[in-house]
C-alpha cells in the first residue's frame, strides 16, 4: 500500500512537472501524439542498464543518465528523470527525452568517439523544476550544484501508465579542470605555437631569411614618395574592427611603419578611425613614430581623428574628405564591410594610388578590382614583419608556412582516409 | 617611466593573453566566472572609450570651426546633429519633444526619417559604384580574369528571378558555384588568415611585436 | 570613339543604372520567384513547430538601417508566419540600431494579425556584450533578461514564462548584417547549447555562412533581398522584397550589359593595336 502511494505521488509529481515545464528539457521534447488504446492501458517496459554519471569536462552542474531502451518500447513514450537531494524525496522534474531520443554515439563530446555502449540513449540533467508554493506562483528552476549528491529516479511514462526504476541512483557532479574533448585543439595549438616560436628563435640566429615579394608592400615606399612629390596628404583608413581583433592590431602595426616614413618625408598623414580605442592607440603609435625618427614636430594630433563609429557615417565622412582634399595615397587597412567599395571607388575617382589590406573575405574582390595593390588575408598580418624586416618577425612568417604545410597534409591525408571509410584522422581533428 | 610605458603593458598583455587562452580549456566555474568578469571589464572600458571618441570628434570640429578651415560648414552640421539628437533623446524622459504629434516623439522621427534614410542611401550608392567598377575593371585580359568574369555573370544572373527566366538551371548553377569552388577558395584563404592571426597573437602575447605600444624597444 | 567608350565618364554609367532601376520600379514586370532549399529550410522548420503547445521562436535583430531593405522584409515575413500559425515570438537585438527596426516590424505585423503584446509576442530590447549575453541566456533566460523593453517582467509574461534558457526556444532565427552569426550565435549558442539556428543575412555576407550550412550548425539561410523575396513567396505576401526584385534584376542586367560592352570595346581596341604594331614592324623591316 505504502509502495503504491509512493508510486502515485511520484507519478503525480512527474505529471505536474511535465505540464509546467514541457519545454524546459535538456534533450528531446515530449510527444503529445495520441497513443493507441492498446498501448495506453499497459505500463511501458523499463529499459535496462540504466546508469547515472557525472558529465565529464564541465563545471560540475550536470549529470548524464544513460539506458538501453527495450526493443518493445512504444514509440510514443517519454523517459523522465526526477531529482532529489534526499533518497526519500521529494523528487522534482529534472528532464525528459523522447523514445527516439539522442544516442550515446551521437555525442562524442560527452562519451568520446568509441563509447562502450553506442546504442544507449542518454539525457543530460542540469537542473530541476520546483513547483510553486502557491497556485498563482511560478515554478522555480534550480541548477545542480557541484559536489552535492543527488538522487535520481528514472521512469518511462506513457499517456496513462508509467513504469519506474525501483531504487533511486545516486550521483555527484564534480567540477573539472580541463575540457578533455578540447585536448586535440590544445595540442594542435601548442604545436603551432612551438613551431612559430622556434622559427622566431631560429631567425634570430639566421637573420637572412627569404620572404617572397608582396607587391603591395613594396609599393608603399613608392606611394608615400608620390604623395610627397605632389604635396598631397596620405590617408590611412582603419577598418571597422575594434582593438580586440587581430586585424586592427595588424593595421596599427603597419601604421607605425608608415608613420615613420611619412615623418621622414615630411608629408601629411591623416589617420581615420572608427573606434575610440583604435584612435587612442593610433595617436600613440603615430606620435612615437615621429619621435623615433627625430621629428616630434611632424605629429599633428588633429590628423589622427575619430570620424564616426557608424559604418556609413564613417564612409560618408571619409569619402567627403577624400573628395575635398584629394589625397595622393590612400591605404585601406583592416577589416571592412560594405563600405569597402565606397572608399575604394572614391579613392579611384580622386586619382589616388590605393593600397588595400584586408582579411575580410567578402570585400577582397572589390579591393582587387578598384585598388592598385591588394594584400589578401594573412598578407595583412605579414605586412608588419615584411616592412620591418626584423628577423624575429620574419621567423614567425616561416612558422606560419610550416603550420600551413601541416594543415595541407592533414587535409589531403584525411580526405583520402575518409573516402576509404577510415575516420580516425577526422575524429582526431574534429572540433567538439 | 619606461616601466609604465613599456614593461607594464607587455606584462599585462602576456598575463591576460595566457589567462584568456586558458579559460577556453578550463570548464571549472572559477574560469567561467573569471571570463564573465573580464567581459564586464571589457564592456566598461568600451563605454569609457565611447566618451573618448565623442570628445575627440567634438574637439576636432571645434578647432575647425575656430580656424574657419576649409569645409568648416560640415563641422556645423556635426554639432547640429549631435545637439538635436541628444536633446530629442534626453528630453521628456527619452520620448523627446513633439510626442503628441508622433508616437516616440522627435527622436523616433529623426531616427526613421533622417538616420535610417541616410544610412540606406549610403548603402544604395554601392550599386552605382559596383556598376562603374565592373565596367572599368572586369576585362578578360587573362584566363583567370575571364573565369572570374564568367563566374560573376552567372552569380549575378542566378541571384535574381530573371536568371531563372533565361535558363531554368541558372539558380542551381549559381548555388553550386557559391557552394563548391567559392567555398574552397574561401576556406583556403581562411586557413591562412587564422594561422596568421595565431602567429600575430603569439607575437603580441610574448612581446615580440610591440608596435601597438607606439615604437619599438 | 572606342577609346572614349573605354574611358567613359562614370557618371554615364550611374545614369544608366538610375534609369534602368527607375524604369523597373515604375513599370514592373511580374517575375517568377522560386524559393531555394536554404530558404525553405527556415520556413519548414517554423511550420514544423506549429501546433506544439507554447511553441516559441526567438528572433534576433542584429542589423542596422543600412541593411534594412534586405533584412526587414525577412523579419516581417517570419513574424507573420509565426503569428498565422499561433507561434509565439520573442524579439531581441544585439545591435542598438536594430531596436527601432524591430519595434516597427512587430508593431506593423501584430496589428495586422491581431496579436497581443505580452501574450503572443514581446520585444526584449538591446543589451550590450553579445557573447556574455548569449552565455547568460544559455544558462538562465530570466536572469539575462529580467524585464522586456517595456519594463514588464519576463518571468510573469505568458509569452516568456515558460522559457527557462536559450534551449527552451523551439527555433532561433538571427537576422544579421555583421559577424554575429559566426562570431556569436554559432560559436556559443549552437556549439554550447545545441539550439536550432536559422539565419538571414545580407547578400554580401551570405557566402560566409555556407560552411555553417554545410556543417549543419545553421539549418537554413535567407540570403539578401532575393532570399527575402523567396520567403515572402512562401508566406504568400507581396512585400517590399518581392517588389524589389524587378529593380534588382534590372540593375544586374545593366551591369552585365556594361561588362559585355566594355569587354567588346577592349577586344576591338586590342585587335587594332596589334594590327598597328604588326604593320609598324613590317614597315621597319622593309
Amino acid at each position: 500500500m505504502q509502495r503504491l502511494t509512493q508510486f502515485a505521488c511520484i507519478a503525480a509529481l512527474f505529471w505536474t512537472g511535465t505540464a509546467l515545464a514541457s519545454d524546459a528539457v535538456e534533450t528531446g521534447t515530449g510527444s503529445k501524439t495520441p497513443v493507441p488504446d492498446s498501448v495506453r492501458a499497459l505500463p511501458p517496459p523499463l529499459p535496462t542498464q540504466i546508469r547515472a554519471a557525472d558529465v565529464p569536462s564541465d563545471n560540475g552542474k550536470a549529470v548524464v543518465v544513460t539506458w538501453l531502451p527495450d526493443a518493445s518500447t512504444p514509440s510514443l513514450v517519454r523517459y523522465q528523470v526526477g531529482v532529489a537531494t534526499n533518497p526519500s524525496g521529494p523528487y522534482y522534474f529534472g528532464g525528459e527525452a523522447p523514445a527516439a531520443g539522442p544516442l550515446v554515439k551521437d555525442d562524442p563530446k560527452i562519451f568520446g568517439w568509441s563509447p562502450a555502449n553506442p546504442d544507449h540513449q542518454f539525457l543530460v540533467v542540469s537542473s530541476y523544476m520546483v513547483p510553486p508554493a502557491t497556485p498563482e506562483g511560478n515554478p522555480e528552476r534550480v541548477e545542480l550544484r557541484p559536489d552535492q549528491t543527488y538522487y535520481l529516479r528514472f521512469a518511462v511514462v506513457g499517456d496513462s501508465a508509467s513504469a519506474e526504476l525501483a531504487a533511486p541512483m545516486s550521483v555527484t557532479p564534480r567540477q573539472n579542470w580541463i575540457k578533455l574533448h578540447k585536448l586535440n585543439n590544445l595540442i594542435f595549438g601548442l604545436f603551432f605555437g612551438v613551431v612559430i616560436l622556434s622559427f622566431i628563435e631560429f631567425a634570430r640566429r639566421n637573420p637572412n631569411m627569404f620572404i617572397r615579394k608582396i607587391a603591395g608592400l613594396d609599393a608603399v615606399e613608392e606611394a608615400l614618395g608620390r604623395a610627397t612629390e605632389m604635396g598631397k596628404p596620405v590617408y590611412f583608413v582603419h577598418g571597422l574592427n575594434s582593438m580586440g581583433e587581430v586585424s586592427a592590431i595588424a593595421s596599427v602595426n603597419i601604421l607605425g611603419r608608415v608613420a615613420r616614413r611619412v615623418a621622414q618625408f615630411d608629408t601629411t598623414l591623416k589617420v581615420m578611425n572608427n573606434d575610440p580605442i583604435v584612435l587612442a592607440v593610433s595617436q600613440e603609435v603615430v606620435r612615437e613614430a615621429c619621435i623615433d625618427v627625430g621629428r616630434p614636430d611632424a605629429y599633428v594630433p588633429d590628423n589622427v581623428m575619430f570620424v564616426a563609429d557608424r559604418q556609413f557615417s564613417y564612409a560618408a565622412a571619409v569619402d567627403g574628405m577624400m573628395m575635398r582634399e584629394r589625397p595622393a595615397t590612400v591605404m585601406l587597412m583592416g577589416y571592412f564591410y560594405a563600405e569597402a567599395l565606397l572608399f575604394a571607388e572614391t579613392g579611384n575617382v580622386v586619382g589616388a594610388i590605393q593600397i588595400a589590406a584586408t582579411d575580410s573575405y567578402t570585400q577582397i574582390p572589390f579591393f582587387i578590382t578598384t585598388c592598385d595593390y591588394t594584400l589578401i588575408g594573412e598578407e595583412l598580418y605579414a605586412a608588419s614583419a615584411y616592412l620591418a624586416r626584423e628577423p624575429k618577425l620574419l621567423g614567425s612568417l616561416r612558422g606560419q608556412d610550416v603550420g600551413k604545410a601541416v594543415l595541407i597534409a592533414i587535409l589531403t591525408i584525411g580526405t583520402a582516409l575518409e573516402l576509404a571509410g577510415i575516420h580516425w584522422l577526422t575524429h582526431l581533428v574534429a572540433p567538439l | 617611466m619606461i616601466f609604465f610605458k613599456r614593461t607594464l603593458p607587455l606584462v599585462i598583455a602576456f598575463v591576460m593573453g595566457i589567462v584568456a587562452i586558458s579559460i577556453y580549456y578550463i570548464p571549472h566555474q572559477a574560469a567561467v566566472d573569471l571570463n564573465d568578469l573580464l567581459s564586464k571589464w571589457d564592456r566598461i572600458i568600451a563605454a569609457f572609450a565611447a566618451f573618448l571618441g565623442v570628445y575627440s570628434l567634438l574637439y576636432l570640429h571645434a578647432g575647425r570651426l575656430k580656424r574657419r578651415q576649409a569645409g568648416w560648414g560640415y563641422s556645423v552640421f556635426v554639432y547640429l546633429g549631435f545637439v538635436v539628437m541628444l536633446t530629442a533623446a534626453i528630453y521628456n524622459n527619452g520620448a523627446g519633444p513633439l510626442v503628441a504629434l508622433r508616437k516616440g516623439g522627435a527622436y523616433d522621427w529623426l531616427y526613421t526619417n533622417v538616420f535610417v534614410a541616410a544610412d540606406a542611401s549610403m548603402f544604395a550608392i554601392l550599386s552605382f559604384f559596383i556598376a562603374s567598377a565592373a565596367y572599368r575593371t572586369f576585362r578578360a585580359r587573362t584566363t583567370e580574369a575571364t573565369i572570374l568574369l564568367v563566374a560573376a555573370v552567372i552569380v549575378m544572373l542566378g541571384r535574381v528571378p530573371i536568371g531563372a527566366l533565361l535558363w531554368e538551371s541558372m539558380p542551381e548553377l549559381q548555388q553550386w558555384l557559391m557552394n563548391v569552388p567559392n567555398m574552397a577558395a574561401k576556406r583556403g584563404i581562411l586557413l591562412g588568415v587564422y594561422l596568421g592571426a595565431v602567429a600575430t597573437a603569439l607575437r603580441i602575447i610574448f612581446g615580440i611585436e610591440r608596435s601597438y605600444l607606439g615604437g619599438d624597444e | 570613339m572606342i577609346q572614349k567608350l573605354l574611358n567613359i565618364d562614370r557618371r554615364w554609367i550611374f545614369l544608366f543604372i538610375f534609369v534602368g532601376v527607375a524604369a523597373a520600379m515604375l513599370f514592373p514586370l511580374p517575375l517568377p520567384i522560386r524559393p531555394s532549399s536554404d530558404v525553405k529550410n527556415v520556413y519548414n522548420t517554423i511550420e514544423s513547430i506549429k501546433g506544439k503547445p507554447n511553441a516559441t521562436v526567438l528572433l534576433s535583430f542584429d542589423y542596422g538601417p543600412g541593411s534594412e531593405p534586405e533584412l526587414q522584409p525577412t523579419a516581417i515575413s517570419i513574424i507573420r508566419q509565426c503569428f498565422r500559425n499561433n507561434i509565439k515570438v520573442v524579439g531581441m537585438a544585439l545591435w542598438p540600431d536594430a531596436v527601432g527596426l524591430a519595434q516597427a516590424a512587430f508593431d506593423s505585423v501584430s496589428r495586422a494579425e491581431g496579436k497581443e503584446y505580452g501574450k503572443d509576442w514581446t520585444f526584449l530590447g538591446y543589451k550590450t556584450g553579445s557573447v556574455t549575453l548569449i552565455l547568460n541566456m544559455g544558462e538562465d533566460f530570466h536572469g539575462a533578461f529580467n524585464v522586456d523593453y517595456r519594463g514588464n517582467k519576463t518571468s510573469e509574461m505568458p509569452v516568456t514564462q515558460h522559457i527557462a534558457k536559450l534551449g527552451s526556444f523551439d527555433y532561433v532565427v538571427t537576422l544579421a548584417a555583421g559577424k554575429t552569426i559566426d562570431g556569436v550565435w554559432v560559436t556559443y549558442a549552437v556549439d554550447r547549447y545545441r539550439i536550432k539556428l536559422g539565419g538571414a543575412t545580407t547578400a554580401v555576407t551570405s557566402p560566409d555562412m555556407f560552411p555553417y550550412l554545410q556543417s549543419g550548425q545553421l539549418n537554413g539561410l535567407v540570403s539578401g533581398l532575393a532570399g527575402a523575396a523567396e520567403y515572402e513567396t512562401l508566406v504568400k505576401t507581396q512585400g517590399s522584397a518581392t517588389r524589389g526584385m524587378q529593380p534588382q534584376s534590372a540593375a544586374h542586367l545593366i551591369i552585365i550589359i556594361s561588362i559585355i560592352i566594355g569587354n567588346t570595346m577592349y577586344f576591338v581596341q586590342r585587335r587594332r593595336d596589334r594590327r598597328q604594331s604588326v604593320s609598324g614592324n613590317e614597315e621597319t623591316r622593309s
